[in-house]
């Protein structure tokens, strides 16, 4: 009885199923109609009239673009040599650091300044040097002639301040130098200036 | 005198005959013309394009491939004009809302009627669904309208249309039938 019922309801199910197949069938075959329809519909649409001397304008415009073009390589051909001559003039006719400067002797950044100490009356024994360059801490300094002492200093570019002191007690400025600065205390320093070139 | 083809038109136009170009120019001037108005909708800016497109080609003819036709080459280069120019204007789709106003309609005088080769059965194509039918696909989205302008209404193979726009085949084809389905979607009672 069960099974018999079974049987129905797949019959039944079967044409069910052959009615949906039959449906999707036709709309196939009329989405197909609608396609086949709407291509020779897009290959009627019309064209459009190209308008009135095309091509010519085109040439023109690339006539146009070579004259500008020309140009366009004229005027950089001609800023390249002018630049060209202004970095030239700079490189041989001033003295602006214009190239980096590398120092590749390992002081790496430090320049060598020799200080001349000239005695001018008194003959001292010993001259020291102090300055910013030393902490102020003293550096003996070397005894050329009767009159004249000199060290050499390994100091970075920069300005600093430092006075000889004359056996080991007497504070001067160094004579040979204009650059004077107030030390604060009542007296007076010398300015050095080390360049950076 | 047998007419010269394309390739010995470059090498002319190469050899310093420029005016050679124009033969060129003369030749493709109403397909890529066509095919850029299809693509931008509008007449003053699709004949600055074309223009364009013809200049750019000028300007990149030494590099131009042999291997290519030079009508699939001028119409990559025209797909890509029209791409830069939706890219600069920012607009990939047109309003839906837009309407086929009197632009539209002043349009009509510069459309060439089609030669009747087609069967007198065809006569199809009246104005309601022409309008509809140029309205659909002017809002497909970009990918969708280049596949099928060039398509159905340049003519191109699937093959030309896949190194025109640089996709694959299947895609192509997979474009091409969503962009047809998009069209039936909107074209509705009008294609019955």
């Amino acid at each position: 009885m069960i099974r018999k019922g079974f049987k129905q309801f797949n019959c039944l199910k079967r044409v069910k199923h052959q009615k949906d197949l039959s449906v999707y069938t036709i709309e196939a075959i009329d989405m197909d109609r609608k396609e086949e329809k709407l291509i020779r519909c897009l290959e009627q649409l019309p064209q459009m009239r190209v308008p009135t001397n095309f091509s010519l304008q085109v040439m023109d415009r690339i006539d146009a673009r070579q004259r500008r073009g020309y140009w366009i390589g004229s005027f950089k051909k001609l800023a390249i040599v002018s630049l060209s001559l202004v970095f030239l003039t700079l490189v041989f006719f001033s003295n602006l650091p214009l190239f980096p400067q590398f120092n590749i002797s390992g002081l790496s950044g430090y320049r060598r300044v020799e200080l001349k100490f000239y005695a001018l009356s008194e003959n001292p024994k010993t001259v020291a040097v102090a300055g910013d360059f030393s902490d102020w801490n003293t550096l003996q300094m070397e005894k050329k002639d009767n009159n004249s002492w000199v060290i050499t200093l390994k100091v970075k570019p920069g300005k600093y301040q430092y006075s000889f002191i004359i056996d080991g007690e007497e504070w001067v400025p160094d004579p040979g130098s204009y650059r004077r600065i107030e030390d604060g205390f009542g007296g007076v320093n010398s300015v050095l200036v080390v360049n950076g070139e | 005198m047998t007419e010269k083809t394309d390739r010995e038109i470059i090498v002319e136009v190469l050899n310093g005959n420029r005016d050679f170009f124009c033969l060129l120019v003369r030749k493709y001037e109403r397909p890529i013309f066509n095919y850029i108005f299809r693509m931008v909708r509008s007449k003053p800016d699709a004949e600055d394009l074309a223009q364009d497109t013809f200049v750019k080609a000028y300007s990149a003819l030494n590099k131009y491939d042999n291997s290519y036709e030079f009508s699939t080459w001028i119409y990559r280069i025209a797909l890509n004009v029209c791409r830069d120019y939706f890219r600069k204007k920012k607009i990939f789709f047109f309003s839906l809302s837009s309407p086929i106003g009197d632009e539209e309609e002043s349009e009509l005088e510069d459309f060439i009627p089609q030669d009747s080769f087609h069967n007198p059965d065809d006569v199809l194509l009246n104005q309601e669904l022409r309008l509809s039918l140029e309205k659909a696909i002017r809002d497909l989205p970009l990918k969708f309208r280049e596949v099928i302008v060039l398509r159905h209404l340049e003519g191109l193979s699937y093959d030309e249309i896949s190194t025109v726009t640089g996709l694959p085949v299947g895609t192509v084809k997979t474009y091409l039938h969503r962009a047809r389905k998009k069209l039936q979607d909107e074209l509705g009672e009008l294609l019955e």
